[in-house]
């Protein structure tokens, strides 16, 4: 499991995040309907769940650890740098 | 068939008719740049659309014809008649193209061959040196121009990321392409990453990925659905990326970018910064009118604006970058990219003039067509109208019966006062119903333009085929009437059209001697009158010789020789309607194949039309069509007769009188009487329906109908008047279909058939 509900209500994506977490990434999102997501402990993201990230448009905390989705995507999305 | 496919069949046909007109203006009037323009771009959307629906037969041959016209714009080539021709000819096998794959979905397994003919045929044209170059290569110039033209998706991403690109371009890049990529929704269940495929793009300047369609909430959202476009500039070889994407290459679409677009210019500084916001500017347009067609018009149109206003604050052009900030505003309130692009264009040209343009002048455009009014049109297919039709029309049958109700509730219940009340909602419906069906009769109203237009086709071709100069002139392209008169009328107009250019229009020899303008003139117009629609075709030939005509007319026994003596001239030339008459000498490929100006008349009297005609020899003839707008309703009145309830429509009908039985007398075969100093035959309906006749005392004043129809006079005897009714008339269907003496059926309110009779047909 790589999407987890983390301290402070966050919700947290780590390791590799496979198109098999985008479900439960829809429902936390569901239920938690102001977290930010910290995607820092990501280092590599599916196209479904970073198009459930976009979708949501909820503040992320980041940068990803993801690098060249960092780079590429990062500094275009609502982003809390300071890490929470 | 698909909506991809659907749409191309519809598209087709209006870019095939477009060009079509085009081409035609262009013989008539010489060629203008634009119209040749208009032209090219029909025939290289045409060739766009052939590879989408995958006809490669099609883009084969609209190469060659696109190859001609780019000559033609360049100048090498005239637009000669021959070269119209054949443009022509290949925009014709189009549509039978277009026809069949409407058809089977595929093309017939002729048509590479007919395509190879033709495309040689247009090739041969050319001059020997663009001839070398095989089809599928870029072959001319212009064309090249618009292959290497940036795709729009490409120019916005450029200027979006602008200085972000320049400062990643390698010194020492080469080559450089744009990607745009947009996954199928399935894609996550073939397995594939969208992500990992643009992780394996080299050199990446930029990247940008959005949304084909705005997200759904979370609340609906399908995480299996991917809905993603990926968008991206690289600095590295076509063919590298096309191996990167080689398993989705119907996803992906990959472009050239030249590296000068994407060098460290600041865009306020120099021409070349103008040059990428003007290329931006155009790249909006040509979105805008695509989007013009597509359910994300707000989306799309916001998006232009801002992507302009943006580019043009940074070519340092404020006041520019609000007009189009405020025209994108006022499209986006009227739901109609039309303010917004006429803004763009401004821009576009201000940008291609000098700076001095008085910046006031930027206001005052904006105002200008943001007061223009918008008008958004529907596609709806016919079919769907007509069931609203249909349905208004049962509407009416049912109001009917609510009548019916309330005689029944008075006379057999004698409830007075529930009668009334019924009666007034009865009122009320009619009322309402009336506007309803008004309102969705015009649903079904359309402009006699398409018609029109297929007539300056058939002028042309027909004059080019005899070697006379003829020109079209047609007035009142906008008059609206049903669609089904319009349709109908198109055969009667052909038959006239032709007979004009064929028999009325002189040769050029002859109207030399006559003294007459070489190019003689027929004119079509179309008018309104109060609730007619009237159609006057108008030829500066001959006219009709009354002499030949009465000739003829005693050659061919159309009348008895005594009869056709007393006529007078206006009535002989009336004969050129009567079946089996033509006045042509010989039998020509053009007309007079054996149909005439009897077919005319049929056909618009079907449709409750009267065609006259007026005649001056030597200067020429006038056909007039008087048409009803609609024919969806009729009024009838409900008589009896033999115990049988018939329709007869009060168009027909003049009045009705009682006559007694000493004022009808026997007039040769007939029985008759005078009214008003003219002779009325009178028939028994019922004896002229073979019914029993009801048993009548002797003394007793007989009911009678009036009639006239066809300038003939006549009256039914009948035994009672039961109702006016407004009803939608039914053609006989089935086994009735061909029943003469029937105008149709309609269901009266008790639910009972009504056959509404043919005055005309049956008419002793």
């Amino acid at each position: 499991m790589t999407v987890r509900c983390g301290d402070d209500g966050v919700i947290v994506l780590g390791g590799v995040c496979s198109v098999e977490d985008a479900e439960p990434l829809l429902q936390m999102l569901q239920t938690m309907p102001a977290a930010q997501v910290d995607w820092r402990p990501c280092h590599q993201l599916h196209t479904a769940v970073l198009q459930l990230v976009l979708a949501s448009g909820r503040v992320l905390v980041g940068p990803c650890g993801d690098a060249w989705v960092a780079q590429w995507l990062g500094p275009k999305l609502p982003q809390n740098g300071a890490g929470g | 068939m698909s909506a991809l496919q659907e749409q191309f069949v519809t598209e087709a046909r209006e870019l095939i008719r477009q060009a079509t007109d085009d081409l035609i203006v262009l013989e008539r009037d010489g060629a203008s740049p634009e119209r040749i323009d208009r032209v090219f771009r029909a025939f290289h959307t045409l060739k766009g659309s052939a590879g989408v629906v995958e006809l490669p037969a099609m883009g084969i041959m609209l190469h060659a014809a696109e190859d001609l016209l780019a000559s033609v714009r360049q100048g090498v080539l005239g637009g000669g008649p021959d070269i119209i021709d054949a443009a022509l000819a290949c925009l014709d096998q189009v549509s039978r193209w277009v026809d069949d794959f409407e058809a089977s979905g595929a093309l017939s397994a002729q048509a590479g061959e007919d395509g190879r003919i033709l495309a040689q045929r247009l090739r041969s044209f050319l001059p020997a040196e663009a001839n070398r170059q095989p089809p599928g290569s870029t072959a001319s110039k212009s064309t090249q121009g618009i292959e290497a033209r940036l795709p729009e998706w490409a120019a916005r991403l450029i200027a979006a990321e602008h200085d972000a690109i320049a400062s990643r371009l390698p010194k020492q890049a080469s080559a450089a392409v744009a990607i745009s990529y947009q996954p199928i929704a399935g894609c996550f269940y073939n397995g594939d990453d969208p992500l990992q495929l643009m992780r394996q793009v080299p050199n990446l300047l930029a990247l940008r990925i959005e949304p084909r369609e705005a997200f759904a909430p979370l609340a609906d959202f399908d995480p299996y659905a991917c809905n993603l476009r990926l968008q991206a500039i690289c600095a590295a070889d076509r063919d590298e990326i096309a191996g990167i994407f080689r398993l989705v290459p119907d996803q992906v679409h990959i472009a050239s970018v030249p590296l000068d677009a994407l060098a460290a210019t600041p865009p306020d500084d120099g021409d070349a910064g103008v040059t990428l916001v003007r290329a931006v500017i155009e790249a909006q347009c040509e979105l805008l009118r695509v989007s013009g067609r597509t359910d994300d018009f707000a989306g799309c149109t916001g998006a232009a604006a801002r992507v302009a206003a943006n580019a043009l604050h940074h070519a340092d052009r404020p006041q520019l970058a609000d007009t189009v900030a405020r025209a994108g505003a006022a499209a986006l309130v009227q739901n109609d990219p039309g303010p917004l692009l006429a803004a763009l264009e401004q821009a576009r040209v201000e940008l291609a003039g000098t700076r001095s343009t008085a910046a006031a002048e930027d206001g005052r455009g904006a105002a200008n067509t943001a007061g223009r009014p918008a008008e958004r049109v529907l596609r709806v297919s016919e079919a769907k109208i007509d069931a609203l039709v249909n349905l208004a029309g049962e509407l009416i049958v049912v109001k009917n019966a609510l009548a019916h109700s309330a005689k029944v509730v008075e006379h057999e219940l004698a409830g007075h006062e529930v009668a009334a009340a019924i009666r007034r909602d009865h009122d009320a419906i009619d009322r309402l119903l009336a506007e309803l069906h008004g309102t969705v009769l015009q649903l079904r109203m359309v402009t006699v333009a398409q018609v029109f237009r297929s007539l300056s086709r058939l002028v042309r071709d027909v004059s080019r085929q005899l070697d006379k100069n003829v020109a079209l002139v047609t007035r009142g392209e906008t008059t609206e009437a049903d669609k089904t008169i319009v349709d109908r009328l198109f055969e009667p107009l052909v038959h006239l059209v032709r007979n004009a250019v064929d028999h009325g229009i002189e040769s050029p020899g002859q109207r030399e001697a006559a003294g007459k303008p070489e190019t003689a003139t027929i004119s079509i117009e179309a008018s309104r009158i109060g609730d007619r629609f009237l159609i006057e075709v108008t030829d500066d030939g001959r006219g009709i010789d009354p002499a030949v005509v009465r000739r003829k007319a005693s050659e061919k026994r159309l009348l008895p020789a005594d009869e056709l003596a007393v006529l007078a001239d206006q009535q002989v030339i009336d004969l050129v309607f009567a079946p089996g008459f033509s006045t042509a000498a010989e039998v020509s490929d053009i007309s007079g194949r054996g149909i005439g100006m009897d077919v005319v008349r049929t056909v618009i009297e079907q449709i409750g039309g009267r065609v006259s005609l007026a005649s001056r020899l030597g200067t020429g003839t006038t056909v007039r069509l008087d048409l009803p707008m609609t024919i969806a309703m009729s009024r009838i009145m409900v008589v009896e007769a033999g115990g049988q309830l018939f329709g007869i429509s009060m168009d027909a009908v003049t009045e009705t009188v009682r006559v007694t039985p000493d004022r009808i007398s026997r007039i040769k075969n007939n029985l008759g009487f005078v009214l008003r100093e003219r002779i009325v035959p009178v028939v028994s309906l019922a004896e002229l329906m073979k019914l029993p006749e009801r048993a009548k005392e002797a003394a007793a004043a007989r009911l009678v109908v009036v009639m006239e129809a066809a300038g003939r006079i006549a009256a039914f005897e009948v035994d009672a008047i039961r109702d006016r009714l407004d009803v939608v008339l039914k053609p006989m269907q089935g086994l009735l279909e061909n029943a003469r003496g029937y105008a149709g059926t309609t269901l009266l309110g008790d639910g009972q058939i009504l056959l509404v009779l043919d005055v005309k047909e049956i008419l002793p």
